[in-house]
């Protein structure tokens, strides 16, 4: 058994006590609640602790000795009642006070227990001992006070907390469970409660700020919308993308295969060796076209499409075929080279090269050998002219040169990818305009 | 504190429970072992500290039971001293009397200077009923108890203590207080010079301690009023059997009064012969009698003459007399010897017979002053003499 009492109900009580020039006495009120813990541990199966709690909420003192009871002990039920009135019901328990005594309980005390248990119908009726105990010289006063269970074997003494009445440095302050049962206080909680509570009793400033947190939470579910509608985009324009690059890239070996057929029907000699390092170039252009083709690496993509977009994408690609003549076009720029041959111009990538096929838009060509790709990996021709399959995942956004040969690209193809591309670069945009989302889109 | 005068305790109690006190402290023995007094210590207040005294209202009262001594708190209330007290009945904390058991609480008179001391035995009456029930943890001390409560001669003075069982060991003891049913009446009165050590009522007790239930270890012990002590002749004088292993006190207590009445007996007769005795002597030296033990007949001084040599006979008659024979002193009036004393000598080779009656003997002792017989008056040889008195 636990028992509690709030700071302020033992403070009147002692209050009371101190007081009077007497023994003084009077009832506790309260209720006594079961408490269930039930311990999980490695070692065991749970195992339930049944732990009864009586708190004290209030006390009723009597205004003087034997006011309900006679000098044999006997307990007058009528005095008793005149002296609960209605809180008879709330009797957990009596307490007494005298000075100068031991902590045991008197002999009186024990024939009134007995029968209060029996009257009030509390079984476990507890009784809480205060005593006074002085100095001879009354430099020091203690207060000491002792709660029984006398329905228990030798009177049993349960120790009785008083939440934060003790050593609270490490622990912060405690909200007692004990209600506050003062008629005052539920008054004045009525009279201006309406300023602070709305009518189903929750604190107005508690549902502004639910209200507020709502609306946070509502934004951020759009935003996320829209970040995965953005990015569902972004990564089909991205395979767009690599299509065409594979289409730039196709194109390219044809027009080569092309430009060879007719070189050889010019001249049908074997070409020197120049050729012959063309080939392997060729060769491995052929090998590392098959080679990326399949294995082309590309950025994981959203596993099912808009059907409008895969539309879309049906449309590019027809619409792309026509502009297959563009290799034909292609095949009057200049032959790509392999990158560091002596006397031929750094060859362009490829887009760049297309770019100046079509002329329109002034391709940013570069005074110097544009060596890279722009990401800082091999400068080699083979692995350039590869990059523009290998490398779209990495330079994405960074190779700014492919880009911005696909711009130009862009130029030439139908209206209706633009069109697509159009609605598709929103994405890059940030929905609202805000400049901060811009950079998260990326 | 702790042995705080009467007087002293009751001046620091409360001026209206002072007359409920008086009577406790003053005239207050409860039990058997009425020669010590009701005593209180730890006089406490209930008041707040700022009352001016005397204020006490509650206090310890030692009360002697059974060869313990009860310690039980009073707890009065200054303020309302016509309530009755509550009381803390020690390490007894089991022991809960019936309140309709205790007339003189159920109609507590505070104007009443002797209520307190009546409750308080009638609380020892319920203490006692209380440990005659615990008895029954041991069948064999059970059976002692009733087998001397069926006795009317020991069953009305009995006090028992039953001992707490030692859960540890098993053990349990008691402790029986009986008032043996000695008549010690016809025992010469005995006065004291101490008025304060009033001996109160000639009694005997005797004292029986079980160490084990099984009365395997049993210690008896006879308690005796002063005066009883003093007229048998001193602790040492009586001597108790031990206890028989395997007796019991039904058998054992009557063999202990019949000792102690045979001895008491016998110190009667003793004082009784003395004065026939002493009668006698008196009768026959009536003009030679100094002085003489006139309450317990155990001196008598003669001065006797012979052949104008005066002598002065002490005749000193021991406790058990007639059994021992009494010691006749010659004491010069004239010598003195080294040390400046009276010149003495002790003479106890007279005829004697304890049968025969006081003038008998004062015949026999032959102390005529016209007929001394020369080995009863000798002349005390010149080196013996320092000094000389002469008549």
């Amino acid at each position: 058994m636990a028992a509690s009492i709030s700071g302020y109900t033992f403070s009147s009580v002692c209050y009371h006590s101190a007081n009077s020039n007497s023994d003084h006495e009077g009832f506790l009120l309260g209720e006594v609640r079961q408490e269930e813990t039930i311990s999980i541990s490695d070692t065991q199966i749970s195992s339930a602790e049944l732990l009864q709690v009586v708190e004290v909420h209030n006390h009723e003192p009597c205004a003087q000795l034997f006011s309900f009871y006679n000098y044999a002990g006997l307990v007058n039920e009528e005095n008793l009642n005149k002296i609960l009135k209605e809180r008879r019901k709330n009797v957990i328990g009596w307490y007494r006070f005298r000075r100068n005594t031991q902590q045991q309980m008197s002999f009186r005390e024990q024939i009134i227990h007995k029968q209060l248990t029996q009257l009030l119908g509390v079984p476990d009726l507890v009784f809480l001992l205060f005593s006074f105990i002085s100095t001879a010289n009354n430099s020091t006063h203690a207060l000491e006070y002792v709660l029984f269970r006398p329905s228990r074997r030798y009177n049993q003494r349960v120790t009785l907390s008083i939440p934060n009445l003790g050593n609270t440095s490490q622990q912060e302050y405690k909200v007692s469970s004990v209600p506050n049962t003062s008629l005052n206080y539920a008054k004045v909680i009525k009279e201006h409660g309406a300023e602070f509570f709305d009518k189903d009793g929750v604190m107005k400033d508690i549902r502004t700020i639910f209200q507020v947190y709502s609306a946070l939470q509502d934004k951020v579910q759009a935003v996320c919308g829209e970040v995965e509608q953005s990015e569902r985009v972004k990564e089909k324009v991205q395979q767009e993308v690599n299509k065409l690059k594979q289409q730039i890239a196709l194109r390219k070996q044809k027009n080569a295969e092309e430009e060879r057929r007719i070189l050889e029907a010019q001249n049908p000699e074997p070409l020197p060796t120049p050729e012959e390092n063309t080939e392997p170039p060729e060769t491995s252009l052929l090998s590392l076209v098959a080679f990326n083709t399949p294995s082309t690496p590309e950025r994981p993509g959203p596993s099912a499409n808009p059907p409008a977009y895969a539309d879309l994408l049906s449309l590019q690609d027809n619409s792309l075929l026509p502009s297959s003549s563009s290799p034909t076009s292609a095949a009057l720029l200049p032959r790509p080279q392999a990158v560091g041959s002596p006397g031929h111009p750094s060859p362009n990538p490829m887009g760049l090269g297309l770019g100046l096929s079509v002329g329109s838009s002034p391709a940013p060509s570069p005074s110097t050998p544009y060596l890279g790709n722009g990401d800082g990996s091999s400068s080699d021709s083979l692995d350039r002219q590869a990059a523009g399959q290998e490398d779209e995942d990495e330079d994405e956004d960074e190779d700014s040169s492919e880009y911005e040969n696909l711009v130009s690209e862009v130029a030439q193809l139908p209206p209706v990818t633009i069109n697509v591309l159009a609605q598709g670069r929103p994405a890059s945009l940030s929905p609202d305009g805000d400049a901060s989302a811009r950079g998260s889109q990326t | 504190m702790n042995n705080m005068s009467p007087e002293v305790a009751l001046n620091r109690i409360s001026p209206e429970l002072r007359p409920l006190l008086c009577s406790v402290v003053r005239n207050g023995r409860v039990g058997l072992d009425s020669t010590n007094c009701l005593r209180i210590t730890d006089l406490k207040t209930g008041c707040t500290s700022l009352t001016p005294g005397p204020c006490c209202d509650r206090f310890k009262l030692h009360i002697p039971y059974a060869g313990e001594t009860l310690k039980w708190d009073i707890i009065f209330n200054a303020q309302d001293p016509e309530l009755p007290p509550d009381f803390i009945f020690g390490e007894d904390a089991e022991f809960l009397p019936e309140p309709s058991e205790l007339p003189h609480l159920v109609q507590w008179d505070a104007e009443d200077p002797e209520c307190l001391l009546q409750l308080v035995k009638e609380l020892i009456q319920q203490y006692h009923q209380y440990q005659c029930h615990r008895l029954r943890e041991s069948s064999r001390l059970l059976f002692e108890y009733d087998s001397l409560l069926e006795d009317p001669d020991y069953g009305r003075s009995l006090e028992i203590y039953a001992g707490h069982k030692n859960s540890w060991t098993g053990e349990f003891s008691a402790r029986f207080l009986l008032k043996l049913p000695v008549d010690f009446s016809n025992i010469p009165v005995y006065l004291l010079k101490d008025t304060a050590l009033d001996p109160g009522e000639d009694v005997a007790l005797l004292f029986v301690s079980f160490e084990d239930a099984e009365a395997t270890q049993v210690f008896p012990k006879l308690y005796l009023s002063p005066s009883i002590e003093h007229a048998l002749g001193g602790s040492s004088a009586l001597h108790i059997p031990a206890f028989p292993s395997g007796g019991c006190l039904i058998d054992y207590v009557p063999q202990v009064c019949q000792l102690l009445t045979n001895k008491v007996q016998y110190v009667i007769q003793g004082y009784h012969k003395r004065r026939e005795y002493i009668a006698a002597f008196l009768s026959h030296f009536g003009m030679g009698v100094v002085e003489y033990d006139a309450e317990g007949f155990t001196k008598l001084t003669l001065l006797l003459m012979w052949k104008d040599f005066c002598v002065l006979v002490h005749v000193d008659l021991p406790l058990y007399f007639p059994r021992d024979q009494p010691t006749l002193t010659f004491q010069s009036v004239y010598h003195f010897t080294s040390s400046g004393q009276l010149y003495s000598q002790v003479q106890k080779s007279y005829p004697y017979s304890p049968r025969w009656d006081g003038n008998e003997m004062a015949k026999r002792a032959n102390l005529r002053c016209d007929n001394p017989s020369p080995s009863e008056v000798t002349t005390p040889r010149d080196s013996d003499v320092t000094g000389t008195c002469w008549r």
